[in-house]
């Protein structure tokens, strides 16, 4: 018995021998990599070229190392050859999938307008489906490169959750639609009535605020996602179901086209829900690349150039010019000097992507906020120089 | 009760045990649902209500549901974001792993006739159709799909396969003895060449390949004795050049397949349950073995293991898999989502299936291990040929009871971001024709699909049972 055990315990050592001698090559083969380049190393044979540009394409791998360290997201983009993008399935007109599995909608569609200004190609897109409590999760953790996923631009979002939102794509607004039977016309109304409203979210935080600050009392009916309050309200659960309008208008459309009872959306508007991506804070270079990419499509609407037309498109005027990238004009965005032709032939300006995706909804562009400045609506975009 | 070897002689088969005590029907429904009558009360009742709910259940099924949500997003609930270029993999898959499982199947049941024949006992060969009545939830779920198709070739697609699996049976049970080996050996090639025809060969694709050619070299060799004292290290290098030859052939080949972040829908939730229910057994069975072993640092180390693992929530689990690894690896190269959940699946599987084994070790008797000592086995036989095949036979319930959990826990990977059915199904609801169409039919889809698997896997489970003796010896 005592001759079996010492046989155990030495093949056991012999084992936790082998186990150590493998950590340790692990940790010689991991050890000389963090150092960069620049520091001169004493004796490891990397002849690392001096970096000249930030945004260079890494010609080497100890390079890709260095810059991805250096929190070099776009490096890591370019090297990856994907966006991943954090977005929700289930959002009507924003993204769903299609049941050719494809995804669709104002939010995917952006994604692939980066996708296509910083990789030149809109296909080359990792969707990673998040839910509404760990969509900022996954931002901190460095899953997903950018977050396009219906989410208000808050302070408390830009702070603490460390998101840096680089453009509002959509101004959206909260409001509350009941059933028009009930013949309520204004929050007032709603007194001591059930409302179905997604937990967690600015939705279920405005509510409260504007209820509590008009001194009307009322029982909320929270659920975990916004799709589901929906289907809470629609059951009946409640008399009123509030989210943001561009949603309600949606929902409205759905109901009264599938023969449901006549829907009113309450004429106030209860927040302000700047809607639009966003990225991790502390890589600027990263985050210009998005916001410069995202505004292309609205600058493009602007020049009036669109899908059909930017390719037969020439500058015949010096800015429209720079913006198709003629000549080489590169203003050191670290974005391909034709990415805006990319965006736009590949995806469409920002009135193509409004119209396919939201207008069939039932949310109007023309006179809304979300017009171009030039036609009294709220989006106006540096100029491109 | 088919394709086996029936029951030794002085048992009874089923047909002869259940023939002389069956009574008719209408003396059954007197003698126990009329006796009395407050029975004859509460049968009226509870009938009655039965025939209600299945009249409203018909109705449901048939006539007020709107399955158009479903019947459009058959291939999205299926295979969700699944790249549809690429879905002829799936299609090369299925013909591959339906070859193999006839394969199986055929050479079961030529080994139960031989034995049947050497032990001169009469033996009824399994038909299609025992397998359509074993299996029979399964069929169902494959008429409501095909029902639902309103094209011919998903139709020919299941029947080609089905037809792959039945020739591939016929022909292992053609074959001679001689041949049956190779033909083993092939059903694994099989069953390889369409997990590798989806995944691809590249990575550590040629682990699998290398295990394959490894177990069957061990096979082929294991009659050759000689008292040489070179011969382990033979066959060592045998294998190891078995293996080499292996990692040479998968050099040649640059297979590419779809990574395991674009499986989705049903797939994924298949797919992960398959590999972790794979993966955990051998851990269970080592963590149930080491917990009892004499060793105390492996005795402690499956402690650890066990309850850790079984005092946290699978939930929490699978968060701190995806979330907390996302913050210590490097985000270049990370590993894939899915293969994250499965370890954890695995890892939480394995911690339970753990316990229940050491359950069964537990029950084999004292004097069993003893007595597999006393003609001089060594202690690894003593385990794998006295304890084990008693002490797992006596826990199939609970092992396969832990398989079936596993199986629907595998929607718990929605919350971390997986499209499985069950999140697909929410997709479904975000296309506008369905905003609030059919929400209760998408759901009620998705119940019958888990259920049509998990309530065959328990049938399965108890004919395994059955066939075993568990209860009755």
């Amino acid at each position: 018995m005592t001759i079996r055990r010492t046989v155990l315990l030495s093949a056991a050592v012999v084992v936790a021998l082998v186990a150590a001698a493998c950590g340790g090559d692990d940790d010689a083969t991991t050890t000389p990599a963090p150092p960069p380049a620049t520091d001169a190393p004493a004796d490891t044979a990397a002849p690392a070229p001096p970096p000249a540009t930030e945004a260079e394409p890494p010609p080497t791998t100890e390079d890709t190392v260095a810059l991805s360290q250096a929190g070099g997201r776009l490096a890591e983009v370019l090297d990856r050859g994907s966006v991943r993008c954090g977005v929700r399935d289930a959002l009507p007109g924003f993204n769903f999938l299609t049941p050719d599995g494809e995804h669709e909608g104002f939010d995917s569609d952006f994604c692939r307008v980066i996708a296509a200004a910083v990789l030149g190609d809109a296909g080359a897109v990792d969707f990673v489906d998040l839910a509404t409590s760990d969509r900022f999760t996954a931002l901190q953790s460095g899953e997903i490169d950018v977050l396009v996923r219906n989410t208000t631009f808050t302070a408390s979002r830009d702070g603490k959750e460390a998101a840096n939102f680089v453009y509002t794509t959509l101004y959206d607004g909260q409001g509350v639609v009941v059933p028009a039977s009930t013949g309520i016309t204004d929050l007032e109304g709603l007194e001591d009535a059930n409302i179905c409203v997604a937990q967690g979210t600015t939705t279920e935080l405005n509510l409260t605020d504007v209820m509590r600050s008009r001194g009307i009392s009322f029982n909320p009916v929270t659920f975990g996602e916004s799709s589901e309050a929906r289907v809470g309200y629609t059951a009946g659960q409640c008399e009123a179901f509030t989210s943001d309008k561009s949603s309600l208008a949606v929902f409205k459309f759905e109901i009264e086209a599938g023969g449901g009872d006549e829907q009113f959306i309450l004429p106030e508007t209860i927040s302000k829900e700047p809607l639009g991506p966003a990225v991790l804070d502390g890589d600027t270079e990263w985050a210009q690349v998005v916001q410069w990419a995202v505004m292309a499509t609205i600058q493009a609407w602007e020049f009036g150039l669109d899908s059909g037309n930017i390719a037969s498109a020439t500058g015949d005027n010096p800015a429209l010019g720079r913006f198709l990238g003629e000549e080489g004009f590169d203003p050191g965005l670290g974005l391909p000097s034709d990415f805006a032709v990319q965006v736009v032939s590949q995806v469409g300006n920002y009135e193509e992507i409004y119209r396919q995706h939201l207008e069939p909804l039932g949310l109007p562009l023309d006179g809304s906020v979300n017009d171009l400045w030039t036609n009294g609506g709220l989006l106006y975009v540096p100029p491109y120089r | 009760m088919t394709a086996t070897v029936p029951p030794p002689e002085n048992h009874p088969t089923g047909a002869e045990r259940g023939a002389p005590a069956r009574p008719t029907a209408r003396a059954w429904a007197r003698e126990n649902l009329f006796n009395n009558r407050h029975n004859s009360v509460l049968t009226v009742l509870i009938g009655a209500g039965l025939v209600a709910l299945t009249i409203y259940g018909a109705r449901f099924l048939f006539v007020t549901g709107q399955w158009e949500p479903v019947r459009t997003n058959l291939t999205l609930l299926m295979m969700g974001t699944f790249p549809r270029a690429e879905q002829w993999r799936v299609v090369v898959q299925v013909y591959l792993l339906c070859a193999a499982v006839g394969l199986v199947w055929g050479g079961l049941t030529a080994s139960s006739r031989d034995r049947a024949r050497d032990a001169g006992v009469p033996f009824s060969r399994a038909r299609l159709r025992d397998g359509i009545r074993r299996w029979w939830p399964v069929f169902v779920l494959l008429v409501a799909l095909l029902g639902m198709t309103r094209t011919w070739l998903p139709l020919a697609f299941v029947a080609s396969a089905l037809a792959v699996g039945v020739v591939a049976r016929r022909v292992m049970e053609a074959l001679g003895a001689a041949w049956r080996g190779p033909a083993w050996f092939f059903a694994g090639i099989c069953a390889l060449a369409g997990w590798q025809v989806v995944s691809g060969t590249g990575g550590i694709a040629w682990w699998w390949g290398s295990a394959l050619v490894a177990a069957a070299v061990l096979r082929t060799t294991r009659n050759v004795r000689t008292d040489a004292r070179w011969q382990p290290l033979a066959r060592f290098a045998l294998i190891a050049g078995a293996i080499a030859v292996v990692r040479a052939v998968y050099a040649q080949f640059d297979f590419s397949g779809v990574g395991w972040d674009d499986w989705s829908g049903f797939q994924l939730n298949l797919v992960a349950a398959a590999a972790s229910i794979v993966l955990a057994f051998p851990v269970g069975l080592a963590a149930a073995v080491g917990r009892r072993s004499t060793l105390p640092a492996v005795r402690w180390l499956s402690v650890g293991y066990i309850e850790l693992i079984r005092g946290v929530p699978l939930i929490t689990l699978l968060f701190m898999g995806d979330l907390f690894l996302g913050f210590f690896l490097p985000t270049e190269d990370p590993l894939s989502k899915v293969t994250r959940a499965i370890a954890v699946m695995t890892l939480f599987t394995g911690a339970y299936l753990a316990e229940i084994v050491r359950g069964g070790l537990q029950a084999v008797p004292r004097g069993q291990v003893e007595a597999a000592q006393a003609i001089g086995l060594s202690a690894p036989r003593v385990l794998g040929m006295i304890v084990l095949p008693q002490a797992l036979r006596a826990v199939i319930p609970a092992l396969v009871g832990q398989f079936i959990n596993l199986f629907k826990d595998s929607t718990l990977l929605s919350i971390i971001a997986l499209t499985e059915i069950l999140r697909i199904r929410e997709s479904i609801h975000g296309q506008r024709e369905f905003l609030i169409v059919g929400i209760a039919e998408t759901l009620v889809f998705v119940a019958f699909a888990f259920w049509a698997l998990a309530f065959t896997m328990s049938r399965e489970s108890q004919r395994l049972e059955r066939r075993l003796g568990v209860g009755e010896r």
